[in-house]
């Protein structure tokens, strides 16, 4: 009986065995190949490379012109400001930091901002108030006039309007006139907006100190000329949570693009969370036949021929901010034909002498 | 006609939009041609060239250095074999014979040259360089004309031989189509499929205009969105379905082109899907 002349344990064996085992790969349960291991047989060219995308820096400010004065430039702020002005603005531009001009200087985005840059220290009066330009028989005076009329005038310092006695009296309440500084709306003006609130909920916070409950707002704000803007609004008081969420539709106000200022462009759908709302247009006389919620959008907007169906959830909330989504997402005949280099014409305008509405 | 391909050129279309992607290419058929012909007329693409393997030269805006590089990386040797034989007597190649041996219509005509392909190359050979190699020429091809394509001349470019067909390369052709984005957004967004493989759908030219009108016909939906296109399969060749109304012409509904997709909360911050970013859509 021979004894074996060194003893390893089974599990010392099995770990050779498997060490010395050729690698296999994992058996492939599908036939096509691993997504990294896929590469596209033809090359594809992206249009950043082909330099058909805007280019990528945005509005942010590029890092090459964040840097200092020149001598030069120096020379150039000195004619135009007085050297108590350059003081001024050296110092402002010294307190703020490079890192926060580059995260956070942007250009403006909403639609209200103006597409060209000016500094508006000039009227120019044939963009600013479009002078007539004189014709036929008229005099040398009237041309010199108007020759001089077309020069830039320096713009009047903007002085901020005391608001009369009548507004003061009627807005005693601080955050009215906040609101209007902000929307550059009179206190007039705003309590003449459509402002509805449509959802109001409880809402829980569940803390370690126990159930913490507030109120929920959901408001509309519109001028029924085409301006629409939804607010939200969270508080533990019911007043405060209803204001908070008028202020903030009033200020989220936006125009909403309309055909013949009564209807839709085309077909739009928008979906939030679970719902999804289809918004169509309609023929003059249809009224807005939708359910009550997009209704009250439509009239708040100024809107008055729509269809709108709500196929998947209709949770309050969702179903309002999927409609505002929808009306904000319209696209533009013209804009559609720019894009596509192609002539467009209204044929509603050309038949009946434009009578149409 | 197999409408299986056209699925995936839909597919791919839509996918080469979400991916940002310049310049792509699709299998070259005569249905597929066609409908680019089409969606060119209509705005959808900047240019549509026949090409082989690699993109040509002439799909690229003149400054596009960035892009060459990615291109010469792929580009193939040029194909060896050209065609000598008499019976490849096309128009363009009397053309390439009048531009490079400066060969008279009459010595060609006596070569045995048909009269009419003699003409058009003479028309096209008196043009000057400078409009030849800017605006191209229009080829025939599957019996479609397709416009401004780069003209081949051999001894100068080889490389640019590829837009020839011939019996050798025949297989490897492929149409580049050039995308198009309008502030910085795609103008082709949506491409989806009406008829299926194995459900074709035909419609006559009231059932069209009704769909033309937003209203629906059958199962198939009018086109209510702004933009939108139908791309129509009649015995005249592939149309718009405007246009089939218009001349009252009914026909297979292929495939609905939209420039709006469905808008999403916070849609407007114009996110490029990562994995698609690169070009391997």
């Amino acid at each position: 009986m021979s004894v074996s002349p060194a003893y390893t344990c089974l599990s010392c064996r099995l770990k050779t065995l498997v060490v010395s085992a050729p690698r296999t790969s994992r058996r492939q349960l599908h036939a096509s190949a691993s997504y990294a291991a896929r590469k596209p047989s033809f090359p594809n060219v992206s249009a950043s490379k082909m330099g058909l995308l805007p280019q990528d820096t945005g509005p942010s400010i590029n890092d090459s012109r964040i840097k200092p004065y020149s001598e030069n430039e120096k020379a150039l702020l000195a004619k135009k400001y007085t050297p108590d002005q350059l003081e001024a603005i050296y110092a402002g531009e010294t307190a703020i930091s490079d890192e926060d001009l580059r995260t956070q200087g942007r250009a403006r985005t909403d639609p209200m901002r103006i597409s060209y840059f000016d500094d508006f220290s000039k009227i120019r009066p044939i963009i600013d108030h479009p002078a007539e330009i004189p014709t036929g028989g008229a005099k040398e005076e009237d041309v010199g006039k108007f020759l001089k009329s077309t020069e830039p005038v320096k713009a009047p310092a903007p002085t901020r309007e005391a608001p009369s006695r009548q507004q003061v009296a009627e807005s005693t309440d601080p955050r009215i006139l906040r609101l209007s500084q902000q929307t550059g709306m009179t206190p007039q003006q705003i309590s003449k907006l459509r402002v509805k609130n449509l959802v109001n909920h409880r809402v829980v916070n569940q803390t370690r100190m126990g159930k913490i409950q507030s109120l929920y707002f959901l408001t509309i704000a519109g001028n029924e000329d085409g301006m629409l803007g939804i607010g939200e609004g969270k508080a533990a008081e019911d007043e405060d949570g209803r204001r908070q969420a008028m202020m903030n539709a009033i200020r989220n106000m936006k125009p909403v693009p309309r055909y013949e200022e009564r209807t839709i462009y085309g077909e739009v759908e928008a979906k939030v969370g679970a719902s999804v709302v289809q918004l169509s247009a309609r023929a003059p006389g249809f009224g807005n036949r939708c359910q009550h919620l997009i209704y009250e959008l439509a009239r708040a907007a100024g809107i008055q021929d729509l269809a709108a169906r709500t196929p998947r959830s209709r949770n309050k909330m969702n179903v309002v901010k999927a409609a505002f989504e929808a009306l904000m997402a319209q696209r533009l005949p013209e804009d559609v034909a720019r894009a596509r280099g192609r002539k467009m014409v209204d044929v509603r305008k050309v038949y009946y002498g434009g009578q149409v509405y | 006609m197999s409408l299986v391909n056209l699925s995936h050129v839909c597919s791919h279309l839509q996918n080469a939009s979400l991916a940002r992607l310049g310049l792509t290419s699709i299998p070259y058929t005569r249905l597929h041609l066609s409908l680019c012909l089409l969606l060119q007329k209509q705005g959808f693409f900047s240019s549509v060239k026949l090409a082989g393997p690699t993109p040509p030269l002439s799909s690229f805006p003149p400054n596009a250095e960035l892009a060459l590089p990615q291109i010469s990386k792929h580009r193939q040797p040029p194909i060896a074999r050209r065609r000598t034989k008499p019976e490849d007597q096309t128009r363009e190649t009397a053309l390439v014979r009048m531009l490079t041996e400066g060969a008279t219509p009459e010595a060609l005509k006596e070569e045995g040259w048909v009269d009419e392909d003699v003409t058009w190359a003479s028309l096209h050979a008196a043009r000057s360089s400078h409009s030849l190699e800017e605006e191209g020429i229009p080829i025939s091809a599957m019996g479609l004309e397709i416009p401004s394509q780069p003209l081949s001349l051999p001894p100068s470019d080889p490389s640019d031989l590829e837009s020839t067909v011939t019996q050798s390369n025949r297989a490897s052709r492929r149409l580049w189509l050039g995308l198009k984005y309008w502030e910085g957004l795609p103008v082709l967004r949506k491409a989806s499929m009406m008829s299926k493989p194995t459900k074709r759908i035909w419609l006559n030219s009231r059932e069209i205009g009704e769909v033309v009108r937003g209203r629906r016909a059958g199962e198939v939906k009018g086109m209510t969105q702004v933009g939108e296109v139908v791309a129509v399969s009649t015995d005249r060749g592939v149309m718009e379905a405007r246009e089939c109304a218009e001349r009252k012409v009914g026909g297979m509904v292929l495939c609905r082109f939209k420039p709006e997709s469905r808008s999403r909360a916070g849609e407007s911050c114009k996110t490029v899907p990562r994995r698609l970013s690169s070009e391997q859509a």
